[in-house]
């Protein structure tokens, strides 16, 4: 039984889940509002949490950043359907997923398996060669990553979103690809998700002395990681 | 800047009525002494009573002896404010106390026959004449009086100076005047830019004219519309809130009814998650168009390369066509740069692509294009589908319009698709129309263009649209 933590103001829905992922192999606790939530997220060790965004008490964006400051465990959000607002500022505030309310459970699930697949691969991948390509440095045995010399902070989804970019930099990698890689899912369709990680990213690592940036959206293709002084 | 505007309405109109007035004015002094036919008269009357006062004056010193004069001289001092003075024919003094100016034009006037008069400053006259009298011996007459003064209109100089100084007083005029309606100005085109927090009443300090009421009576305006929105988008997120987590529920208990259920059971149970779908996407579509209508969505001026925006919109519909044995393909995209929100922008441009890709023909392509004419981006979706009635093509754009009953639940969707696109639109400023073409629906999308500054860069951000 894995277990998670669910931080959701409403407690039918919390049982209604509790019993449907106890038939998945998943434990799942509650939390129904933010403060406890926050609370029972840090004392224990959950392989995820998956956190509603409209929360009592305290947002639910509110309960991701204190969280983030203190574990990386991975969490998905499940916003309101139409609030983008939330949606982007989760992933942005570093969560690995999200998911829009209603959902199925089905969905739920398989969710959860691809974020707790991608946190417990993501410490032993393979190919543990660090990574050195203009001025980042990419640990994959410690997950860890420097740019010009200083460490900089990255969710699992932004790590591996990177690793990718950095085994194949100059070449297109499609967002199906990204997506697959960085949140172990295939893309749905009207998803962009990937679109937010790639920025947050870009953001992160900063453009290069130049102004140019690292990373290159390609109309209609997906994004290319760039060297220095290269032209797209 | 129609501020400016009337600032220099105010100040022109004042100062030409200013200028206009003293013109006037002084045109009417001029007119009037250039018109007296003979300007000497009026001396000459002045000349005459003079001569006359003298005579008199004269005999009354002659004949009744200096005692008398003397009555005479205070009298007429008194009675006229007239000084006179008299001096014998060699100009000595016979009164006292004898001013300069009198002694000086005594002294000229001795031995002639002529009669003299100075202007002195502060308009006095001091004048005199040779008198005979009846007895035969000779006095000089001096009198000093106050000359009638006339006002004949300003010199050039004074006619510029002073419109000058009419400008300078209709400036600031126009100032006070129109700079209340400036800041009123400010504050509501911040209002209505979104910021529902402006109020009028901190700028105006203490003033207490019309204008300033004009304010206060916004603020009242805006605290009421504040509420209303503010309520309103409160509204909105407690019905979302409130529809969907029933659905949630529901979607969650449908999955564990599956689990323990086998056969015949399945097919009540995908019609029970498709129908719970379908309300869950009215229940969004819904929104947003109360949102569209409401008036709480607003559109930022945010700076949008409308053909990246269409090519990710097709890229995304492509993905769900293709299984469809649909496709959309792009004729043309021209480089448009608009204003607005790409959220929304892509969410209208959206429910029209879906649309036509639920209408056309299974193994047809929806055709899009974006061009530009004049000064508007122009969108075309066009599918080969059965087309729309003539008389109905006016109402697809209202909400739950659906053409046709027999197609209507087999479609999908619940009808809000297109009334979506159009708020959009003309949220927007652009405008949306169909039409039947030749085998199918043509609809079009017009979208004033802006013209992008140098230095702004389009902006056409990677968001999605649930």
């Amino acid at each position: 039984m894995v277990p998670v933590l669910l931080i959701d103001d409403d407690t039918e829905l919390s049982k209604l889940l509790e019993e449907y992922l106890q038939s998945e192999q998943f434990d799942l606790h509650a939390a129904h509002d933010g403060p406890g939530g926050l609370e029972k997220a840090l004392a224990n060790h959950y392989s995820a949490v998956i956190l509603d965004v409209m929360l009592p008490g305290m947002s639910g964006l509110d309960v991701l950043k204190q969280l983030r400051q203190k574990s990386a465990v991975p969490v998905l959000m499940l916003t309101a359907r139409g609030s983008e607002l939330d949606r982007i500022l989760g992933l942005e505030l570093g969560a690995d997923d999200y998911l829009p309310k209603p959902f199925n459970p089905r969905e739920l699930v398989a969710r959860l398996r691809a974020i707790l697949r991608r946190a417990s691969t993501g410490g032993t991948t393979a190919a543990t060669q660090p990574v050195h390509l203009a001025g980042v440095d990419l640990h994959p045995d410690s997950r860890s990553v420097t740019c010009n010399g200083k460490p900089i902070a990255l969710t699992g989804a932004e790590f591996d979103l990177l690793y990718s970019f950095l085994r194949s930099p100059g070449k297109i990698i499609s967002r199906e690809d990204l997506t697959q890689a960085a949140l172990g899912r295939p893309m749905s369709p009207m998803d962009r998700s990937i679109d937010v990680h790639v920025s947050n990213l870009r953001r992160k690592l900063g453009p290069y002395d130049g102004e140019q940036e690292r990373i290159k959206a390609i109309r209609g293709s997906g994004y290319v990681y760039l060297l220095p002084g290269e032209q797209q | 800047m129609k501020y400016r505007s009337l600032f220099l309405k105010i100040f022109f109109c004042f100062w030409l009525a200013a200028a206009a007035m003293i013109g006037t004015l002084n045109l009417m002094l001029w007119f009037s002494f250039a018109q007296d036919p003979n300007p000497e008269r009026r001396r000459g009357a002045l000349g005459e009573a003079l001569n006359l006062y003298a005579e008199s004056a004269v005999q009354v010193y002659d004949s009744e002896g200096p005692q008398a004069f003397e009555q005479y001289v205070n009298r007429s001092l008194k009675e006229a404010g007239t000084e006179i003075e008299l001096f014998d024919g060699d100009g000595k003094a016979l009164t006292t106390p004898t001013a300069a100016e009198a002694a000086s034009v005594a002294a000229e006037i001795k031995g002639t026959n002529q009669h003299v008069s100075h202007v002195t400053a502060l308009g006095r006259i001091t004048w005199g004449r040779p008198v005979t009298a009846p007895s035969g011996r000779v006095y000089i007459f001096v009198t000093r009086l106050r000359q009638p003064y006339v006002f004949r209109g300003l010199p050039p100089l004074g006619i510029a100076l002073s419109i000058l100084a009419a400008g300078v007083i209709s400036y600031l005029l126009a100032l006070y005047l129109t700079s209340p309606v400036k800041k009123l100005k400010s504050v509501v085109q911040s209002f209505a830019e979104g910021n529902l927090e402006a109020r009028v009443a901190p700028q105006l300090g203490s003033r207490h004219d019309e204008l300033a009421d004009l304010g206060r009576e916004f603020d009242h305006m805006a605290e009421r519309i504040a509420a209303l929105i503010s309520s309103q988008k409160r509204l909105l997120a407690d019905i979302s809130h409130e529809l969907r987590s029933p659905l949630a529920r529901l979607t969650v208990a449908l999955e564990l009814a599956r689990k323990s259920t086998t056969g015949k059971g399945e097919a009540a149970l995908d019609r029970i998650e498709m129908e719970s779908e379908r309300v869950n996407a009215l229940v969004g579509q819904l929104l947003a168009l109360t949102r569209l209508e409401s008036g709480a969505e607003r559109v930022p001026p945010q700076m949008i390369a409308l053909e990246e925006l269409l090519e990710e919109v097709i890229d995304d519909a492509n993905y769900e066509a293709k299984p469809l044995h649909k496709d959309v393909k792009v004729l043309q995209l021209a480089p448009c740069r608009v204003r607005g929100s790409s959220e929304l922008l892509r969410s209208g441009i959206e429910n029209v692509i879906r649309n036509a890709i639920r209408y056309t023909a299974e193994g047809t392509a929806i055709e899009v294009s974006l061009t530009t004419r004049l000064d508007n981006a122009v969108i075309t979706v066009r599918d080969h589908g059965p087309g729309v009635p003539e008389s109905e093509l006016q109402h697809i754009f209202e909400p739950f319009y659906r053409v046709g009953e027999a197609r209507e639940r087999s479609s999908g969707g619940v009808g809000l698709g297109l009334s979506i696109a159009d708020r959009t639109i003309k949220l927007h400023g652009g405008t949306i129309r169909a039409e039947n073409v030749n085998g199918g629906l043509l609809i079009t999308i017009g979208l004033p263009l802006t013209t992008a500054p140098a230095t702004a860069h389009p902006v056409a951000e990677r968001m999605p649209v649930a």
